[in-house]
């Protein structure tokens, strides 16, 4: 798929390319919103990653242009490190599909990209299962054969976060950036210990089902979401 | 009260005032004048008595059958002249003085003058009626009192009417300042005056209020460039972490240092978005369009703590009375302050402690808030600076914090016109109590 990344700081363009390309994305850069305009214009996007200060215009200006004049069925995406209070709401009514205020997990950029492509070609599943354990989406619920797993809201979105990311390490940092990353507060590491004690829950009611450690501690690092081999 | 009112107020009464004097002090002055008239008109007739008499001598008054007195009245009998013969002279007088006329007393205002003639003393007294003075009188009195009573009436209206042409400035002034909302305002027309105080202070609040939306302007772009300028080089890093992670080829020892740093970072992080979303509080970047019902944002942070209630086993005890609520809230913000008062009431807590979520509404008074932790105590001398930013009671409580988390609390309760007190004792744990502005109430 390809992505126009519209950022006008280099390095900053690099890494969250470096991150799209081992997602299999390929990468654009346009560095003004002039040259963006330009590769509207001329190539087909999946995504647009628009970052709103750019040097020659306003970055909302380009996603009303995108929007109207190219007709530009591109998801675009807003970066903003600006983050002025209105921008999230002129964004998403200029026609914006997601707003993530700088800095933001990268690994949280791509959960969400997939779940705009998934959304746009009608694949959102309703249903995700690991072991016996089947997770609901809409309603919300984890149940482990007929009987209902009773998580909290916050335990339950953990455990999605950890299951779509199945195999890979994840951080504290990107586990409590996916969980609390919205909200604004005095933040601190007490809200990155408590990704210990939501998984330390999260554990013990799969335990009482299931022997298999299916969220795996990575010493110093993060947590794992660990498959057993299909049964 | 407005200064019209004032003005209208004290010429009403001033006149008012005069008024009532001069209508109480009228009837003697107009008897002073009325006396005056008839004292002089006297005299004269005393003057053409003597003159009479010496044109035609005494003794044709003087005549039989009464050789020593000739009294005469005049038809009506309002005025008389009595000449007589004197033994010994009397001073000349003006006094009012009863007269007997067909069997009663009637006042008369006599003069009366004594005088010698071939070495005989005579005395001539011309008197009036004094009823005859008072018809007079009352015609003076109420024309006088018609007179003053238009005077005051007619420059009565003129002032008012001027004083209220006078100060129209004063009210549009007034009425200008009152819609100003917020630090924004837009530009105003000059006022229309021809007093040059008025225009003065127009021309100064309009560049005030200039200046402080300039200030403001000012401050709202740097915000945005100190937002972009520092935020940019964090994400660098953050994605830069992320990446290296990614990797999979690091030593186990350098993805650890990797964690580490992320965490410092995420700190970092922290503090600047709290740090900036003060600044963009006190710049006014925040709308109050929403009526917030305050129970439901408490009862949505706490759902939102469940976890953390629980896993140190706290037990949240309710006590709302009514319904609190505010007319012209930011929902978005009343969460971050519930939610900064409460998980600070969850971190300072012991484990298996409560937390007091109440509200009174006093009578005739704003509604009080409270929320409650039996954590430790925070020493008295540390409560004063509770609220300022980076400061923290740090060798009381064992949980980390950036010292942040109560100054962004402040402004909030600042941007919603609230009023912030904390208590802490040994028996009652930590309070903070929080007044909702008044005028919520009537709404």
């Amino acid at each position: 798929m390809n992505v126009l990344i519209v950022e006008d700081d280099n390095a900053l363009a690099q890494e969250l390319a470096l991150y799209l390309q081992h997602e299999r994305y390929h990468c654009d850069f346009a560095r003004t919103g002039a040259e963006a305009s330009e590769k509207l214009y001329v190539n087909e996007y999946d995504f647009v990653l628009l970052d709103l200060g750019l040097p020659d215009q306003d970055g909302l200006h380009l996603l009303a242009e995108a929007r109207q004049e190219h007709n530009s069925q591109a998801s675009i995406i807003i970066l903003s490190a600006r983050g002025s209070v209105d921008d999230r709401v002129s964004g998403l009514q200029l026609g914006a599909d997601d707003y993530l205020p700088k800095p933001y997990s990268l690994m949280e950029l791509a959960t969400r990209m997939q779940a705009i492509t998934r959304r746009k070609h009608g694949l959102t599943q309703e249903t995700l299962s690991f072991g016996h354990f089947v997770i609901n989406l809409s309603e919300r619920t984890l149940r482990h054969g007929g009987t209902e797993v009773v998580l909290t809201r916050r335990e339950f979105d953990l455990l999605h976060y950890l299951l779509l990311h199945r195999g890979r390490v994840l951080t504290r940092m990107q586990l409590s950036e996916h969980i609390w990353g919205n909200m604004i507060s005095d933040r601190d590491d007490h809200d990155s210990n408590f990704i210990d004690v939501h998984v330390k829950n999260i554990r013990k009611k799969l335990s009482a089902f299931d022997t298999h450690e299916w969220v795996e501690t990575v010493r110093g690092i993060g947590y794992r979401f660990k498959p057993t081999q299909e049964v | 009260m407005k200064l019209q009112q004032k003005l209208v107020l004290l010429t009403t009464l001033s006149k008012a005032l005069m008024a009532v004097v001069l209508l109480l002090a009228l009837p003697w002055i107009v008897e002073t004048l009325a006396l005056g008239h008839t004292d002089a008109s006297l005299r004269a007739e005393q003057q053409q008595v003597m003159r009479r008499i010496g044109e035609i001598g005494i003794a044709s008054f003087l005549t039989e059958p009464n050789p020593n007195q000739k009294v005469h009245y005049d038809l009506l009998q309002d005025e008389f002249i009595d000449l007589r013969r004197a033994s010994t002279p009397l001073p000349d007088t003006v006094a009012t003085l009863p007269r007997q006329q067909h069997g009663t007393l009637v006042d008369f205002r006599v003069l009366r003058h004594t005088f010698q003639l071939q070495g005989q003393w005579y005395v001539v007294e011309i008197g009036k009626s004094i009823a005859s003075v008072e018809d007079v009188y009352s015609l003076l009195r109420s024309l006088a009192a018609y007179a003053l009573l238009f005077a005051v009436l007619t420059t009565l209206l003129i002032e008012l009417g001027v004083i209220n042409y006078l100060l129209r400035p004063v009210d549009q002034i007034v009425e200008r300042l009152r819609a100003v909302q917020g630090p924004m305002p837009a530009p105003l027309p000059p006022l229309q005056t021809t007093t040059s105080d008025f225009q003065y202070l127009d021309a100064t609040i309009r560049r005030m209020l200039q200046k402080i939306r300039r200030v403001f302007e000012q401050e709202r772009e740097f915000i945005a460039n100190a937002s972009h300028e520092l935020l940019t080089p964090v994400s660098i890093l953050q994605n830069r972490f992320e990446n290296m992670l990614q990797a999979e080829i690091l030593p186990e020892e350098a993805e650890q240092q990797i964690v580490t740093s992320q965490r410092t970072l995420h700190r970092l992080t922290a503090t600047l978005r709290t740090l900036l979303m003060i600044s963009r509080i006190e710049n006014e970047q925040y709308a109050r369009n929403d009526k917030a019902d305050l129970g439901a944002v408490l009862q949505e942070v706490v759902d939102e703590l469940e976890d953390r209630i629980a896993d140190e086993q706290l037990t949240v005890e309710w006590a709302l009375e009514g319904r609190p609520h505010l007319a012209a809230a930011n929902t978005s913000l009343l969460f971050t302050f519930f939610y900064n008062l409460l998980s600070n009431a969850v971190k300072y807590n012991h484990t298996g402690g409560r937390i007091q979520i109440g509200g009174q509404q006093p009578a005739g008074q704003p509604y009080r808030l409270q929320v409650r932790n039996t954590g430790r105590v925070i020493p008295a001398e540390h409560l004063p600076h509770l609220f300022e930013r980076f400061r923290r009671a740090s060798n009381v409580h064992t949980a980390e914090g950036y010292g942040l988390g109560l100054a962004l609390v402040r402004t909030i309760a600042q941007f919603h016109g609230f009023r912030l007190q904390v208590e802490s004792t040994e028996q009652e744990g930590t309070t903070f109590t929080v007044w909702l502005p008044t005028a919520e109430l009537a709404a």
